[in-house]
């Protein structure tokens, strides 16, 4: 008899039932399976893609920095970093690390510290920068500790290579990663720059920073779940940026920061500028500064110090003075008050003697002027720089007429040359003087008299000075300062479209009328303080007629101004000084009157565009006077 | 006369039955190759099923009358191996549980898995006395304590997951055994409804664990739960799964998700989610027809037992391993909390197919006796 015979307990039911079940349980599960894998099978997988696909940076070096003649400046050079993969360490007691690293490695464990404490927040695929600009010996101790450290490895990337000595530090400018600020800016942030990028921060490294960096390339990597690259689907090189030529002729640049670190100061500008473009052919500013620790030892803890340092130091070093210093013209500015003085009238060509009186007699405050020079025409004025003569002029010609001029030879405004954080100059009006001067604010004949001769009211840039100089010397067509000479084209290069060439957009020069029989009679004096028995005679050069002007800035009061209260020394000139090819500016800081210092430091820098121009040596040599 | 003898049983030999489960193991060779070619898991799974056949012949060919009656030896002799692993240097502690015994020379195996032979053995050895009429309440006491003394030991190593494949074993003989149905009922009530009670009490207790809490959110929102951490095995199983589609990623396997290592424990516990990547929905759902094409067959032979003992063995069987099936590919697939426990002949290990084959082989042994009174 089988068992299963007893009605009494129905187990062929039962066993049915149970057989039931199991197949209904297999049932979900094939209902699940339809549901993940056919309903929603493409957007697990498009899920699953996104967890193993990474696009990794392949940075893109930047555009080469060269002078007008394609020597290059600044360079891009491959360096080799030590890289901590973080998926290698994860779990891993990372203060373990430091000890032997900082010494293996020679890094300041403060800073290795620093970094890891960074690396919490970033994704686990990115890589931490140990050690930058590794050294051979570096790579040595990396490769002989890989069994030990299999989390380190050496990766080469391009950075940015400035000239030793700071040499044209403030025109190139450098570059740095961009700071957490700038992310913020919507002026960056619309260009889609990503923390880590390394932009222009100064100099035209910072105004052309869109046309020196390159197009970073990728590479598609497949990762694994430690993100190990296990694959490479795609590799797209990065586009070089645009190289760019600058208008600077490194041999006048050259000659003219050897001249500023000689000066007994060592601080100072020297300016050298076609009048005919506005194209800068040197722009010195001393103190200078290195460069290279913006782009390579920022982030060392020496680096930092360093930078501290700078900040700290009270002559400035990372200051252009070219545009960001603002000193009195001294008598500089007697150039645009004789060219404004005929135009409006105040003189003219044939009625130009003015009294020189060895000063002048306001109230009951006496001006004097530095010599007697008699009744001096304009000729004579200049060339003796007679402050008498130029403080009736101005008292002839009114605040008015010094504001028009002002206005006239824009000193009021910024150049717009290529270059970040220029300044502009104060000049004089009665509201300045109300600003700067509230205790006393009318404005009196006795300020007319201090805004005519470039001491009291009017602090300029050098680069705004030189530029209304040279205008003048070209018979009045103010044209823009400016850099840049050219970028040169990249081709097209897989998803990145080709960049043309690129030149500097130039403005239409600002036209100053000026009447040729004015202009004559001003630059027959201006050719009269180097040719004739001027304040720079001493500085003339045979066959290369050089037009200047002389100017000391008072930096205080007349009998205190000794050592470092010395007064500024001024020379603003062009050369040939009836058909000028080549305007130079030289401010000395706290050296003395203009003409022992400034004056031949310009003649330097005309014996080297002299002897380039002319293929002979320069006439006779001037030693500078002690 | 012997050779005859011999003919009838070999004809009588359920060779489709022997014949599916070793087709699914090479199935599962196969995946744990995909999984992790470059380990020699399949290699050791391929000597594992050989190991299993030759267990399985030995096992068919004895009487399963005989075994049964001395039910209670092996039932002590699994006992005492689950005592023995719990004994500090013979078990061996992997991941804080201590379930394997290292055998020296061969390597390590898992008594949980094996003790639940003898412990399905003991249950029909004693139930398979009731004859008549409904489970008196000594008996499913009696029942239950047979149970009790394995489960027990296996949470004391602990390794929940093992311990709650032994229930429906219980479950099923007792179902089996004819219990009154208003028992049945009564449980599936108190089951159902105590669930959320547990839960809800358990986390304001604190005796539900946050990963545990974790781990059952993920189940209910995978999107929104914390896929780095607690929910990461979950999620990606489910993109491994959902990856696959309908006919897999055959052909460039290089790349999947567990030679990648988003996978966990892609040989043993994840198996499934392997195998529905690479083979898609067509080869996933073909397995699981296989499953259900095995397990009709256990049900069949069940039905044409010779008597209740046989009938008892191959259901308690049956149910084990379907129940061990919906927890694992429920597990990969997101239905279920993760719990560690093997996709029967699927998952690499040895223990678990020598094991599974054993039964098998009791099967096949009250098979071949269908005829004989």
């Amino acid at each position: 008899m089988k068992f299963f015979e007893d009605d009494s307990q129905n187990l062929r039911a039962r066993l049915a039932a149970v057989q039931i079940i199991a197949l209904v349980l297999l049932a979900v599960l094939g209902g699940r399976l339809y549901f993940l894998q056919i309903v929603r099978g493409s957007y697990y997988a498009e899920r699953a893609e996104n967890q193993r696909i990474r696009l990794l940076p392949i940075p893109a070096p930047r555009g080469v920095i060269m002078d007008r003649y394609g020597r290059v400046i600044v360079d891009s050079r491959p360096i080799y970093n030590v890289i901590l993969s973080r998926e290698d360490v994860q779990g891993k007691d990372l203060s373990a690390l430091i000890e032997p690293l900082s010494r293996g490695l020679k890094i300041d464990a403060d800073i290795l510290r620093e970094r890891f404490e960074q690396m919490r927040t970033m994704p686990a695929f990115e890589s931490v920068r140990i050690k930058e600009n590794a050294t051979p010996a570096d790579i040595a101790w990396v490769e002989a500790h890989k069994l030990e450290f299999p989390e380190l490895r050496v990766e080469q990337q391009p950075q940015r290579q400035y000239p030793p000595n700071g040499l044209l530090a403030h025109v190139v400018g450098y570059v740095g990663e961009i700071s957490p600020k700038q992310l913020e800016d919507p002026k960056y942030k619309e260009k889609g720059y990503k923390p880590g990028d390394i932009i222009g921060q100064e100099g035209v490294e910072a105004i052309y920073d869109e046309y020196l960096r390159g197009r970073d390339g990728y590479r598609r990597v497949v990762v694994d779940s430690r993100g190990h690259i296990r694959a490479v689907l795609e590799e797209v090189p990065p586009q070089p940026g645009q190289d760019m030529v600058l208008t600077i002729d490194l041999d006048l640049q050259r000659k003219a920061e050897e001249q500023l670190a000689q000066m007994p100061s060592k601080r100072g500008v020297i300016i050298a500028m076609d009048p005919n473009s506005g194209e800068i052919l040197a722009m010195a500013s001393y103190p200078t500064f290195d460069p290279n620790l913006f782009s390579q030892r920022i982030t060392t803890r020496e680096g930092r110090a360093e930078y501290a340092a700078l900040l700290r130091d009270p002559q400035h070093p990372l200051y252009n003075r070219a545009i960001r210093g603002r000193y009195p013209p001294g008598s500089t500015w007697k150039i645009p008050m004789a060219v404004a003085g005929l135009e409006q009238g105040a003189i003219t060509v044939e009625h130009s003697r003015l009294l020189c009186g060895g000063g002048i007699q306001i109230g009951n405050k006496f001006t004097r002027c530095m010599g007697n020079h008699g009744t001096p025409d304009l000729r004579t004025a200049i060339m003796k720089s007679c402050d008498g003569y130029f403080y009736r002029l101005g008292l002839k010609m009114g605040i008015e007429g010094i504001m028009r001029m002002v206005d006239e030879f824009e000193i009021n405004k910024r150049t717009g040359v290529d270059l970040p954080h220029e300044l502009r100059s104060w000049t004089p009006s009665p509201e300045f003087k109300a600003r700067f001067n509230p205790r006393d604010p009318q404005w009196k004949e006795i300020d007319t008299v201090y805004a005519s001769f470039g001491q009291v009211y009017e602090f300029v840039t050098p680069l705004a000075l030189l530029r209304a100089i040279a205008a003048i010397g070209v018979g009045g067509k103010l044209y823009t300062p400016h850099l840049l000479k050219e970028f040169k084209p990249v081709r097209e290069m897989g998803p990145f479209p080709a960049r043309p060439a690129k030149t500097f957009d130039h403005p239409e020069p600002k036209i100053v009328p000026i009447r040729p029989e004015h202009h004559k009679l001003v630059v027959d004096g201006m050719w009269a303080v180097v040719n004739d028995a001027g304040t720079a005679a001493r500085i003339r050069m045979a066959g290369f007629d050089i037009a200047g002007k002389t100017g000391t800035a008072q930096v205080v009061s007349l009998g205190k101004d000794v050592g470092k209260n010395k007064d500024h020394s001024w020379f603003v000139s062009y050369a040939p000084a009836y058909k000028p090819e080549v305007a130079v500016l030289a401010l000395i800081e706290n050296v003395g009157f203009g003409a022992s210092y400034a004056a031949p430091a310009v003649r330097a820098v005309y014996d080297v565009y002299y002897e380039k121009t002319r293929g002979e040596p320069p006439p006779q040599q001037v030693a500078l006077k002690r | 006369m012997a050779t005859i003898f011999e003919k009838r049983r070999l004809r009588d030999f359920d060779w489709f039955l022997a014949s599916l489960a070793t087709l699914i193991v090479l199935f599962g060779t196969w995946q744990i190759y995909n999984a992790q070619p470059t380990a020699n898991f399949w290699q050791k799974q391929l000597i594992g099923l050989g190991i299993s056949l030759a267990t399985m012949f030995v096992v068919a060919f004895t009487d399963y009358r005989k075994v049964v009656q001395y039910a209670p030896v092996f039932y002590a002799i699994g006992i005492l191996l689950l005592i023995i692993v719990l004994i500090p240097g013979i078990g061996l502690k992997i991941n804080g549980q201590r379930c394997w015994i290292g055998v020296p020379g061969i390597g390590q195996f898992q008594p949980s898995e094996f003790a639940k032979i003898p412990t399905i053995l003991m249950l029909a050895h004693y139930f398979s006395k009731h004859q008549r009429g409904a489970l008196r309440w000594k008996e499913i006491m009696v029942g239950i304590a047979i149970l009790a003394l394995p489960v027990a030991l296996i949470l004391l190593e602990p390794d929940a997951g093992s311990a709650l494949t032994y229930f429906p074993l219980l479950a099923v003989v007792l179902f089996l055994s004819s219990i009154r149905m208003w028992l049945v009922i009564a449980a599936l009530v108190l089951g159902l409804a105590s669930v959320p009670t547990a839960y809800t009490v358990g986390v304001k207790t604190g005796f539900i664990k946050n990963y545990q809490q974790e781990r059952i959110k993920v189940i209910l929102d995978p999107e929104s739960a914390d896929r780095r951490g607690y929910g990461y095995h979950t999620w990606q199983s489910i993109l491994t799964v959902g990856r696959g589609r309908l006919f897999g990623t055959l052909g460039e396997t290089e790349y999947s998700q567990s030679r990648l290592k988003f996978l966990p424990e892609p040989h043993t516990d994840f198996i499934f989610a392997v195998t529905a990547e690479t083979t898609g929905f067509v080869g996933s759902m073909a397995l699981l027809i296989a499953y259900a094409l095995f397990l009709s067959r256990l049900f069949f032979n069940a039905r044409r037992a010779p008597d209740r003992a046989g009938m008892l063995v191959i259901a308690a069987l049956a149910s084990g391993i379907v129940f061990q099936i919906f927890i694992n590919v429920g597990m990969v697939l997101g239905l279920l909390p993760v719990i560690g426990v093997p996709l029967p002949l699927m998952s690499a290990g040895v223990s678990s197919v020598l094991a599974t084959f054993m039964g098998i082989g009791f099967a096949i042994s009250v098979r071949m006796r269908r005829f004989v009174n």
